[in-house]
């Protein structure tokens, strides 16, 4: 359990990353927290000759919030973002998803980025991201774009990233101060990966519903619907029809029963929100 | 290849190292530091045993390279107790039991001296979910919640102690 050797660099500007991926591609990985990272390179499942560590460059440990979004830079870990006292009205579901992430010394360590980074089809983030159809702000030494999580995400732990660049912020877009939400989430221990998890955001009678855990990417169904028992029909027929994953930790029908009853317990929230104020 | 230089604060005091890039925080600290103290449980992030706190935030040692803690003050199981009297969580888990074979102890004291720090008066249900990080193997759950909850009683002066 031990990590074969690498290089380390610590570089103090995003221009000396960039520098260093384009140098060295696919040789590289970016270490932020590292969270998923140091098993998977203790396990040698992935053993690269450099980490980049760029846990000191002061431009990326920032968050910023304006009228239209949040956006989150690479550096800034997951219980800096749980404890801003601004998050629950600003992001609703990120602070109701935040305790379902892991454990508090994970939490302590691991970034936002890094968990959009290794796209976890079962990662809260990823739902989250995915749901509020959020995006991703990618830079290499040659270009900087910014790609909407739904093409981000291409597939369990693969994304659209390329191996010049850097994933340097995600932007969490806010909704109407109206909107409602919901969180629902079924592991086996509290803090491990979920069997099943779902996340709702409903505007007036326009419902957002997003599942994490079914499939190799976050799945987001949208529909129309006046109440509670509408919304609860139109999820009993996408816990039907949608291909939905079996493995050894839960069979697809206890996946496809999760679907639906946490589905409307998260509906059902979503109905009753009440968006807290610092006001 | 040593050739990273390594200097943080263990317990308060300045100590310093030669290591690898791929030597965990964890390995740091027993091997070259010679605090065995945090134990080597799963070294990949599931068990807790190697909870330590760096800069005041408990986390997994071993999920952390020894390079990337370079001028933190860190603190680890060596530290809780002064001058050789253990701190009122020791006494509580040795009171109750809270212990068998002592593997997790280390990660289990560190997680729940952070939880207390965080909230003095936990439920149950709180101190399950905040120690549920930390897994012990002599399935001694309930001496180490008993522990600390008796621990946030006496220190709110409540009358503490009904367990032992």
């Amino acid at each position: 359990m031990k990590s074969a050797p690498f290089k380390m660099h610590s570089p103090i500007t995003e221009d000396e990353v960039l520098v260093l991926l384009k140098k060295y591609g696919e040789d590289a990985r970016i270490i932020a927290g590292g969270q998923t990272l140091v098993p998977v390179l203790a396990m040698r499942v992935a053993s690269p000759d450099h980490l980049i560590d760029i846990n000191q460059i002061a431009s990326l440990k920032r968050f910023e919030v304006n009228k239209n979004q949040l956006g989150v830079y690479a550096g800034v870990r997951q219980s800096e973002l749980e404890q801003w006292h601004g998050l629950g009205e600003a992001q609703p579901l990120l602070k109701m998803m935040f305790p379902w992430i892991a454990h508090t010394p994970i939490r302590n360590r691991g970034t936002v980025c890094g968990s959009i980074a290794h796209a976890d089809p079962s990662a809260e983030l990823v739902l989250a991201l995915t749901v509020l159809e959020g995006s991703v702000t990618l830079v290499s030494a040659k270009r900087k774009r910014n790609v909407d999580a739904s093409h981000f995400f291409i597939g369990a732990l693969q994304t659209d990233r390329q191996p010049d660049e850097l994933i340097q912020s995600v932007q969490f877009p806010l909704k109407n101060p109206d909107a409602g939400f919901g969180f629902a989430e079924f592991g086996y221990r509290h803090g491990d990966f979920a069997v099943v998890a779902v996340a709702v955001i409903k505007d007036k009678d326009k419902w957002t519903i997003g599942f994490g855990g079914i499939d190799d990417v976050a799945k987001v169904y949208k529909t129309t619907a006046k109440s509670i028992e509408e919304v609860v029909r139109f999820i009993d027929g996408v816990a039907t029809d949608s291909e939905v994953r079996e493995d050894p930790t839960a069979t697809s029908g206890l996946r496809r029963h999760l679907m639906r009853t946490l589905g409307k317990q998260a509906c059902v929230d979503a109905d009753q929100f009440k968006r807290p104020s610092s006001k | 290849m040593k050739n990273h230089s390594v200097k943080l604060l263990l317990n308060g005091k300045e100590r310093e190292a030669a290591c690898e890039s791929r030597t965990t925080l964890l390995d740091f600290i027993r091997h070259d530091l010679g605090a065995t103290g945090t134990h080597a449980g799963c070294e990949h992030g599931v068990c807790g045993a190697c909870t330590v706190e760096v800069n005041g935030q408990i986390v997994r040692s071993c999920l952390m390279f020894a390079c990337q803690a370079d001028g933190s003050n860190v603190n680890t199981v060596e530290g809780l107790a002064n001058a050789g009297i253990l701190s009122d969580l020791q006494q509580s888990f040795k009171r109750h039991h809270a212990l068998q074979c002592g593997f997790c102890t280390p990660g289990f004291l560190m997680a729940a001296k952070d939880l207390l720090e965080k909230n003095s008066n936990p439920t149950e249900q709180e101190v399950r979910e905040g120690l549920s990080g930390n897994i012990c193997r002599c399935t001694g759950y309930v001496g180490i919640v008993e522990a600390v909850l008796d621990v946030a009683s006496l220190r709110l002066g409540k009358l503490g102690g009904e367990h032992a």
